[in-house]
């Protein structure tokens, strides 16, 4: 506990521990001998940039590198300066680093959320060929020229060289670290979880919010970022109720976890509010270990619902913008207490301290307490009561401002400071302890665009209008004395748990000594030399200065301008800073400069967290029919089609060439006879009273007339008149229809149903169900079509074509006794049938089939058999029903009903749908017989200049027609019915260039149909 | 000629594997068993007949017809709202007879019904971190208070459409969750259920 360091003094680790630490502890140069919340007896082993280096459990690996004395940590984005480690939470701009390797390698980690761990190797980013010695560094002498607007000042001209030259120098210089390039080998999770009260943060006012809210009987989660319950209290320590605060801290977290509707989640952080009171938070759940434990995820990405919350995350000390304060070695004040206070290593041996405000002070003490010396306190402000702390032990207490600080890549030597009315002084020292204020951590509170608001007498912006259901206390609040943090969270909680119907006893809050905070705002210290507010990005105060004369003078302007604020820290620790310097520019208040909009992630969130198992074939469900394993078995190809997987042809032996297989498989359909699964085909059950009437409105042609036992092609269009899908329908009863839709559309079309039954005809007796999974479904095509249905339907069914006539459907039972529903319809243009029988016995239909279908030569045929019997037929299908054909377009216009109305009617009557010049479908046939036809090609008048005015329409399907021996095709064409024998080139600028076709009837094939009646 | 057998096969059949999968150590925290053996009925009240066909389930199974998003447990079936004026019959035993067929006179002119047997999957779970396997794929609440034995819900997982209740407790004490899914995403709602599992250690199965 932090109160556990008073006693500790700065020297070499004690080695004797064990024998392994003895060579472990050597390194750890700037380790205080005692205390901290390190386990001294785990030593671990990690290397950075290639050295060997030791730190304890407990350890971060920026603790651990500010243990064995390592100042310079990586190098910024534009002028490559060294950069040392500054905070020591989730802000870090500059200690970012490449952590594991292969293909695990994450870029831009932060080292001060990374835990130590045994083994891990982290390299420094952004530097070549070493980081003491970055080439790239040369930027730093031309920054004159790197300044605001860089880019869109230097990249402008001339524009032919931004594609070939700019760009690609561009993209090589942009980002940090580099990816692995490889698949991530581990894998992450999505989960969902639901409270009363969210609280997010365990620092003093969370704990204080979760102990009341669960003690009161509400379901509460506690999401804390850290590994370790208690915010600041683990850096800071304290008075609760008299005695240690580490003493509160254990007993509070005790007895959270004792309540059982209380959840604690560590290691993660809450990044986004969204709607309903849903939050997005992200748990690090094996990022503390080298590989996640087998069936263990590296990361859970969790959507927390809670009908309270409750946000106490804290507050982000702010930097002082003073010329050199992006030295290594000049660091936040608080990260320096928590360096010392709660991992027990010391970031300088002579600190010097520079603050505005009294927190900044209790850094002094710290650093005491630990065996350090700080070597001067720099405060711009009249002497405060706080003074006396370090006055009375004898520090340099200067009221003046740092200009300058001296040193380089290994850090901070000395720091020049001018002194109000008493001129400058150098001072020796190796750290630079700096404080400029507290910024509230409000970004969970602005997420549904609530503006914060600024307060003057803390110089910073509190929480504005809050999402419903949301308060923020504590620091975050602005409430920076321990006692209101406690006092707030516990009202907080108590309230919360009482909105969710929780009245249980809450307990009494804990208590603490107020200690006021008292701050004078310091934003710009000028003087020679470079003054940072961004650190990542290299924004200066000069920058922000340059684009206020350029006339960026709106924050957003500002911001994108420089890009201050976009780096990964996301403005934590610079916005603030650049808005005030933007507003004494412009000499506006802060309140209107205002800030930029706030948008989630709070904290960075890797897109596999965000993916969870939906990746590489699970990417998306896929949905298999019930002959799947069947086909698999034949080693069928399968498509995708949607979320099917659909046997696209079936290869045997010898062949070597889709369009082998598919051309034998048409030929044996047409020739004798096959089967195709069409199980995916959209069915919807519509029953009741008024079915019939419901049909007849959701199509353009009549089904109420329709006699039962028989099927009839319907055609619905959407509100405006298009064309929305296509199917059969048949009459199983009075009142009971069973629909098809596309396989495409069968989801949108069930939708679409729904909307008219609920919606718009709530007066209309009609059930509604799918029934797509429910029945296996083949079609049967081919002359042999009969022969195949007798060897497997029971005898006493009669198949003739007057006992089952075209478009006739019913119930028959199969040999052995299987049920089984049979449609006489036909998409081949052979005589055909479906059969369809219960899902779980579509696998032991197919293997029958095959049986019985033997002694003729049964084929079974893919999607792509079915499309060229299709195209062959000119039947049209998802390309020419493709969101933008009329019925009349497709060649169907004489289906639309005159003695009714129907979804589509009017709007289908508009001009444009039914002018004469619209593209319609024809059929195409090349001039040369062995010329192929591509889809997407389009169509001009022969010879025509290729171009909008000459474009008349485009080709929308093709294949090989094994039965014209050449290929064919669909197309969209204007007029296209008066052109039937015209010649036409076919323009296909991207492949095989252009051939002339000839516009011929779609039907290619039996033209009147005699074969399927047959 | 000759006779055909028609040998039943679960959407399942492929990727059930029965037995332990994913961490090994300790007792299983879950246990998921695909349940073959039901037929299953979707009775849908005709416009304006919910209270006579909530007396028609009475007569025939004498119990209650669930009037919203909750599962009924009788001694033969378990009703479960799949609806507004809706609810599946779940029975045990399926046949290669169609099960609407003995309710159709019933419910003549009162509802209308559907035989969804093939049409749905289903999978029961169950085990000391079954709620934690559940919260990894479905979004809903299932804390006691707010989903007790006896709640059920029209759901979604992974984007397709299910059903799932919570029945009496397992034998271990355990919560016990059913699911019903439809057929063809059974395979992959099968893979996510065991991946989300698997880090609790899993005890895979079916029942036929």
């Amino acid at each position: 506990m932090a109160d556990a360091v008073h006693s500790g003094r700065l020297e070499r680790v004690d080695a004797s521990a064990s024998g392994a630490s003895a060579s472990a502890a050597a390194s750890q140069t700037h380790r205080i001998s005692s205390g901290g919340l390190i386990d001294r007896t785990k030593p671990l082993s990690f290397t950075f940039d290639g050295k060997a280096m030791t730190g304890f459990a407990g350890d971060t690996l920026a603790s651990a590198l500010v243990a064995n004395g390592v100042k310079l940590v990586g190098r910024s984005f534009k002028y490559h300066r060294p950069r040392g480690i500054l905070t020591a939470g989730a802000e870090e701009p500059n200690a970012l680093v490449e952590l594991r390797g292969g293909a695990r390698r994450e870029p831009n980690t932060r080292a001060t959320m990374a835990e130590l761990y045994d083994g891990l190797e982290a390299v420094s980013q952004n530097r070549w060929p070493s980081l003491r010695h970055d080439f790239m560094a040369v930027n730093s002498l031309a920054s004159p020229i790197f300044v605001a607007g860089f880019y869109y000042k230097t990249f402008m001209w001339p524009a032919k060289l931004w594609e070939k030259l700019y760009e690609p120098a561009i993209r090589r210089a942009a980002g940090l670290g580099k990816a692995s390039g490889a698949p991530d080998p581990d894998h992450y999770e999505r989960a969902w979880t639901h409270c009363d009260v969210l609280v997010v943060g365990s620092g003093p006012a969370g704990l204080s919010a979760a102990l009341a809210a669960g003690r009161a009987g509400a379901r509460v989660i506690l999401c804390e970022e850290d590994s370790a319950l208690g915010g600041r209290l683990l850096a800071d320590g304290g008075e609760i109720d008299g005695a240690p605060a580490s003493d509160w801290l254990a007993r509070a977290v005790a007895e959270l976890e004792s309540l059982p509707d209380v959840r604690i989640m560590r290691r993660t952080v809450t990044f986004g509010v969204y709607d309903g009171g849903t939050f997005g938070a992200l748990e690090r759940v094996n990022d503390n270990v080298p590989v996640p434990p087998e069936h263990q995820p590296r990361q859970r990405l969790w959507r927390i619902i809670a009908k309270r919350a409750i946000v106490a995350a804290g507050a982000h000390e702010r930097p002082l913008v003073f010329p050199g304060n992006d030295r290594p070695g000049v660091m936040m004040a608080s990260a320096v207490r928590t360096y010392v206070n709660r991992f027990a290593a010391l970031p300088g041996r002579r600190v010097a301290v520079f603050t505005n405000n009294d927190d900044g002070w209790r850094t002094v003490e710290a650093i005491r307490r630990a065996g350090g010396e700080v070597v001067a306190v720099i405060d711009p402000r009249e002497p405060t009561a706080i003074r006396g702390r370090a006055g009375g032990a004898g520090a340099n207490v200067l009221r003046g401002v740092v200009t300058g600080v001296k040193g380089g890549v290994d850090g901070v030597s000395g720091v020049q400071v001018s002194v109000a009315g008493d001129g400058t002084r150098e001072i020796a020292a190796d750290c630079l302890a700096m404080s400029g204020g507290w910024n509230p951590s409000v970004g969970l509170s602005s997420y549904h665009r609530g503006r914060p608001v600024w307060r003057d007498d803390i110089a910073a912006f509190v929480p504005g209008q809050c999402p419903p259901g949301m308060v923020l206390v504590g620091s975050a609040n602005g409430d920076f004395s321990l006692g209101i943090c406690l006092e707030a969270g516990h009202e907080a909680g108590t309230r919360a748990a009482a909105d969710c119907g929780a009245s249980a006893s809450a307990g009494r809050a804990a208590t603490a000594t107020d200690e006021k905070f008292s701050i004078h705002p310091l934003w710009h210290v000028k003087g020679k030399g470079k003054s940072f507010v961004d650190f990542q990005h290299d924004v200066s105060a000069s920058d922000v200065l340059l684009a206020q004369r350029e006339g960026f003078e709106s924050v957003e302007h500002l911001k994108r301008y420089t890009t201050l604020g976009m780096a990964t820290d996301q403005g934590k620790l610079s916005n603030v800073n650049g808005l005030a310097i933007m507003a004494e520019a412009t000499g506006r208040s802060i309140s209107d400069t205002g800030t930029t909009i706030y948008r989630p992630p709070a904290s960075p969130v890797a897109i596999g967290a965000f993916a969870g198992p939906n990746r590489d074939e699970h990417f998306h469900a896929a949905r298999l029919t019930p002959s799947h394993h069947w086909a698999a078995e034949r080693g069928a190809v399968f498509v995708d089609t949607g979320l099917w997987k659909r046997a696209q042809w079936y290869p045997i032996a010898g062949e070597t060439d889709w369009l082998q297989s598919v051309t034998r498989e048409v030929l044996a359909v047409r020739n004798g006879v096959g089967f195709c699964d069409v199980s995916t085909l959209g069915k919807i059950d519509v029953q009741g009273k008024d079915a019939g009437t419901f049909l007849d409105r959701v199509y353009i042609n009549t089904f109420s007339n329709l006699g039962i036992g028989k099927a009839r092609y319907g055609l619905m269009l959407r509100e405006d008149g298009i064309v929305m899908d296509d199917g059969t329908t048949s009459r199983l009863a009075e009142d009971h229809y069973l629909l098809t839709t596309t396989t495409a559309k069968a989801g949108p079309v069930m939708q679409h149903l729904e909307f008219c039954r609920q919606v718009l005809w709530p007066e209309l007796d009609v059930q509604l169900t799918s029934v797509t999974d429910q029945w296996s479904q083949f079609s049967i095509a081919g002359p042999k079509t009969r022969d195949l249905l007798k060897a497997i339907v029971d005898p006493s069914e009669d198949l003739s074509n007057e006992g089952f006539p075209f478009m006739g459907v019913r119930d028959v039972t199969l040999r052995g006794g299987m049920r089984a529903r049979l449609y006489r319809i036909s998409f081949s243009g052979e005589i055909a049938f479906e059969i369809g029988v219960p899902a779980r016995y579509g696998d032991a239909l197919a293997r029958n089939l095959m049986v019985a279908g033997e002694p003729f030569g049964v084929t079974p045929y893919g999607t792509e058999a079915l499309g060229v019997m299709r195209i062959e037929k000119g039947h049209v299908a998802g390309p020419e029903l493709n969101g933008t054909t009329t019925a009349a377009d497709l060649g169907l216009g004489k289906m639309m009903s005159k003695k009714k109305d129907y979804i589509g009617r009017v709007m289908a009557g508009r001009e444009a749908l039914t002018a004469l010049n619209r593209q319609v479908v024809v059929g195409l046939k090349p001039v040369d017989t062995a010329a192929r036809l591509r889809g997407g090609a389009h169509i001009i008048p022969k010879g025509a200049v290729p171009g909008p005015t000459t474009d008349q329409g485009y080709v929308t399907s093709v294949c090989y027609s094994p039965m014209l021996k050449q290929w064919i095709g669909l197309a969209l064409v204007e007029r296209g019915r008066e052109r039937h024998g015209e010649i036409v080139t076919i323009h296909d600028p991207l492949r095989a260039g252009d051939i002339l076709a000839e516009i011929t009837s779609p039907v290619f094939y039996d033209p009147e149909g005699v074969r399927q009646r047959g | 000629m000759a006779e055909f057998a028609w040998k039943s096969r679960s959407p399942l059949a492929h990727a059930v594997e029965p037995g332990r999968a994913g961490a090994r150590a300790g007792a299983a925290g879950v246990t998921l068993t695909e349940i073959r053996d039901f037929a299953l009925v979707q009775v849908m009240a005709r416009r304006g007949t919910w209270a006579e066909t909530a007396r028609v389930a009475q007569q025939l199974w004498g119990i209650d017809a669930p009037g919203g998003p909750k599962a009924v447990f009788g001694q033969d079936v378990t009703l479960v709202g799949s609806g507004p004026d809706q609810f599946f019959v779940l029975s045990k035993g399926s046949s290669v007879q169609d099960p609407v067929e003995p309710l159709k006179q019933a419910f003549a002119g009162i509802a209308s019904m559907t035989d969804q047997s093939d049409g749905r999957c289903m999978i029961s779970l169950s085990g000391p971190r079954v709620r934690d396997t559940l919260a990894k794929f479905c979004s809903l609440d299932l804390h006691d208070s707010v989903f007790p034995v006896g709640a059920a819900a029209a759901t979604s997982v992974d984007h397709s459409a299910v059903t799932l209740w919570r029945a009496p407790n397992a034998d271990g004490g355990s919560p016990l969750y059913n699911l019903l899914v439809f057929t063809s995403f059974a395979d992959s709602i099968w893979h996510l259920i065991t991946e989300s599992a698997a880090e609790y250690g899993a005890e895979l199965g079916y029942a036929a």
